[in-house]
């Protein structure tokens, strides 16, 4: 119970840091919106959107986040407050979940407004239903927000910083992407669920597992 | 250099012992491939590449395993021969991990036309593998408190490991180009006699040369940290 | 309350930060720790603390081993470092009802309120960290640091960016909370103010104990003598 009051704690004050300084989340979303919109200009006339759109979503929802990732421990580090919050005697799988929590909200952010851009880029008519599309993405993006705040630590205190986080990253997050991608694409054709619960079904089990990899082993790298 | 001496002299002797029997058998599958081997109905010649890169694998998965369980012991026992023995492994793993992606394109390239497949997951999933021990080492060695260093290395580690379930999953759940698991698949092994004799061969070959390296490089590291034992901090040291 | 430590060894790498510390400190006491940069002070601190978990010794509190993963210990300690520490998008009371909530602080907005106004920065509530001079933050920090009221006080560079109102405020209050259910543990290069606060001092050089006393006559003049090594002079 105090666990569970603790993560509201901690994501309720990220996000309200967050939401003041904005400048991460604009980041991102911009991002991703000129992503898409280059995607568009590129490929726009070569390709159906449609065969194409569920990749570019997963890519640019993929590399928005791990820009960000970096960024999720600027406001502990700025002044300090990190040390403090390790000091207290909240747990340090609390401390995961409430940041990897807050985390959670660009992410989907960025995956809501990547999505919407494709489809209005692309000109997708039928972009399938926004439920299915939302079911799949929601596990990723839970996904991408575990991993990135587990990296997000390692890579704030190597000297290769964010540079580093790609090579960390991707190999535990390709997985998700293949996963959500080959799930996303047959929802934008319109297939029927018994072809999309598979791998949703696998993005679920992965999120969950980065989320509770991430719980179990946040404290190895926080402790001194 | 001498090589250690009492318990450490032992164990680089049967390091060494391992890896030069390892040499040795893997250099007779280099002649049971070539000569004593029927050639696979299907594939023709290039099959034979099997009998490096399947036993490759394993090694190589077998000491992505190695490192994440001794980085999960580092971390649960804070004993550093947990550190030690996960060094050594993911260097293994590494070198395993190259000779797998070097002959399964060679391979790719007649059986399938082409040298990569990017549809191709298990393949796609053994490279990010060798990232991740890629990036356990660029972690390790750049991060200034070397046991936050050690620390987050582990963490690497054990995260890469757990990609190994999954890429045996992945080959399950989709219909892939990539042959189907012919040793450990539940009708008993498909292959004809000779085939596995000299797949088994070279298996055994490989986990030798997999264990003699292992040995030797975990001896050489155990060597360098005594040597690096922590003295007293010199008065210019800016530690506080 | 009693704080004692045995043949404490943190290392970086190979350098041994701090070497086989031994330490006792009763309740009531200021325990000061000077020594030269280097000499392993904030590295002891974080030992004590539980920060950092020691290549070998132990740290007891209460005859008790402290473990730093230990919640029961960690709502027992506050911190005073001279990073302050403060969230600085957030305003000054909602960094402190957030590490008020951390720390389960029943009936947080007085007990807040109230902090605020022992170290003087009443006003400052609704300003944002961000926008306060760096003494006012340290003021903060101080109020953070005594709202779960912890019975080890650890001080790191504490009066570094306090002005000399702020300094007097450090001191008055610290002199303040004394009593025999409480420790504070200074660590500063300060020696003239951490002198006049301390009731026990620690020298420390490369990372050994090369002064542990309880007398209060000690002149800075006498430390600094101390700060180099003797092998050293000539």
């Amino acid at each position: 119970m105090t666990s569970l009051r603790w993560i509201g704690v901690i994501a309720w004050k990220d996000l309200r840091a967050e939401f003041r300084s904005g400048g991460r989340i604009a980041a991102m979303i911009s991002f991703s919106v000129l992503a898409c919109f280059l995607f568009s200009f590129s490929l726009g006339s070569l390709v159906a959107g449609r065969d194409v759109a569920a990749g570019l979503l997963w890519l640019t929802v993929l590399f928005a986040s791990i820009s960000g990732a970096g960024r999720t421990f600027d406001a502990e580090e700025e002044d300090g407050a990190f040390r403090h919050l390790l000091l207290s005697p909240v747990s340090r799988h609390a401390i995961f979940l409430g940041k990897a929590a807050a985390n959670l909200v660009p992410v989907t952010l960025v995956a809501a407004f990547t999505l919407f851009a494709l489809t209005l880029f692309f000109r997708i008519a039928a972009p399938g239903s926004v439920a299915l599309h939302a079911a799949i993405l929601l596990p990723g993006t839970i996904g991408l927000a575990a991993a990135g705040t587990l990296f997000g630590l390692i890579s704030r205190h190597s000297s290769l910083g964010d540079s580093l986080l790609p090579a960390l990253t991707l190999p535990a997050l390709v997985p998700l992407v293949f996963f959500g991608a080959t799930a996303s694409s047959r929802v934008f054709l319109d297939r029927p669920w018994a072809e999309i619960s598979g791998p949703a079904r696998l993005l679920w089990g992965i999120a969950i597992g980065l989320v509770a990899v991430g719980a179990l082993l946040f404290r190895y790298l926080t402790d001194d | 250099m001498r090589i250690g001496h009492g318990n450490g002299g032992r164990l680089a002797y049967l390091g060494f012992g391992l890896a030069a029997a390892g040499v040795a058998t893997i250099l007779l599958v280099h002649w049971l491939v070539a000569f004593w081997v029927p050639t696979e109905a299907a594939q023709g010649v290039v099959q034979r590449i099997f009998y490096i890169h399947v036993p490759a694998a394993w090694a190589s998965f077998l000491a992505a395993t190695v490192a994440g369980l001794a980085s999960a012991a580092y971390l649960w026992l804070e004993d550093e021969r947990g550190d030690m023995a996960a060094v050594a492994a993911a260097e293994a793993a590494l070198v395993f991990g190259a000779i797998v992606l070097l002959t399964g394109p060679l391979w790719g390239r007649i059986a399938w036309g082409a040298y990569w497949d990017w549809g191709e997951l298990r393949l796609t999933l053994t490279l990010l593998l060798w990232f991740s021990y890629l990036g356990y080492f660029l972690i390790r060695g750049s991060v200034a408190d070397p046991r936050k260093g050690k620390r987050f290395a582990a963490v690497v580690a054990i995260i890469g490991v757990l990609s190994i379930p999954l890429n045996h999953v992945s080959v399950v759940w989709f219909r892939s180009l990539h042959p189907e698991p012919v040793v450990f698949n539940p009708e008993g092994p498909s292959l004809p006699g000779e085939m596995l004799a000299t797949l088994l061969t070279s298996l055994a070959g490989f986990m030798m040369l997999f264990l003699g390296l292992f040995t030797i490089r975990y001896v050489i590291e155990n060597h360098s940290r005594r040597r690096h034992r922590p003295t007293q901090p010199d008065s210019s040291g800016a530690l506080t | 309350m009693t704080l004692s430590a045995r043949d404490l060894v943190c290392s970086y790498g190979p350098t041994r930060a701090v070497d086989g510390v031994d330490l006792d400190v009763a309740g009531d006491s200021i325990l000061a720790v000077f020594g030269p940069n280097g000499a392993g002070k904030t590295t002891l601190l974080k030992a004590l603390s539980g920060e950092r978990r020691p290549d070998s010794g132990r740290v007891f509190a209460d005859g008790r081993a402290v473990k730093g993963s230990d919640p029961e210990w960690r709502s027992r300690v506050g911190l005073v470092s001279h990073r302050t520490g403060l969230y600085t998008k957030l305003t000054v009371t909602e960094n402190l009802l957030f590490f008020a909530a951390l720390h389960g602080v029943t009936r947080a907005a007085p007990a807040v309120e109230e902090a605020l106004a022992t170290v003087g920065a009443r006003e400052l509530g609704r300003t944002r960290a961000e926008a306060l001079s760096r003494g006012q933050r340290q003021r903060v920090a101080l109020a953070r640091a005594l709202l779960h009221d912890p019975a080890v006080l650890f001080l790191d560079e504490p009066f570094s960016g306090l002005d000399p109102s702020g300094a007097a405020a450090l001191e008055t209050m610290l002199r303040a909370r004394r009593s025999p259910e409480r420790i504070v543990v200074l660590v500063t290069h300060d020696l003239r103010r951490g002198l006049r606060l301390a009731d026990r001092v620690v020298v420390l050089r490369r990372g050994r104990k090369v002064l542990d006393d309880d007398r209060a006559e000690w002149k800075a003049e006498t430390l600094l003598g101390l700060f180099t090594d003797p092998g050293n002079r000539a």
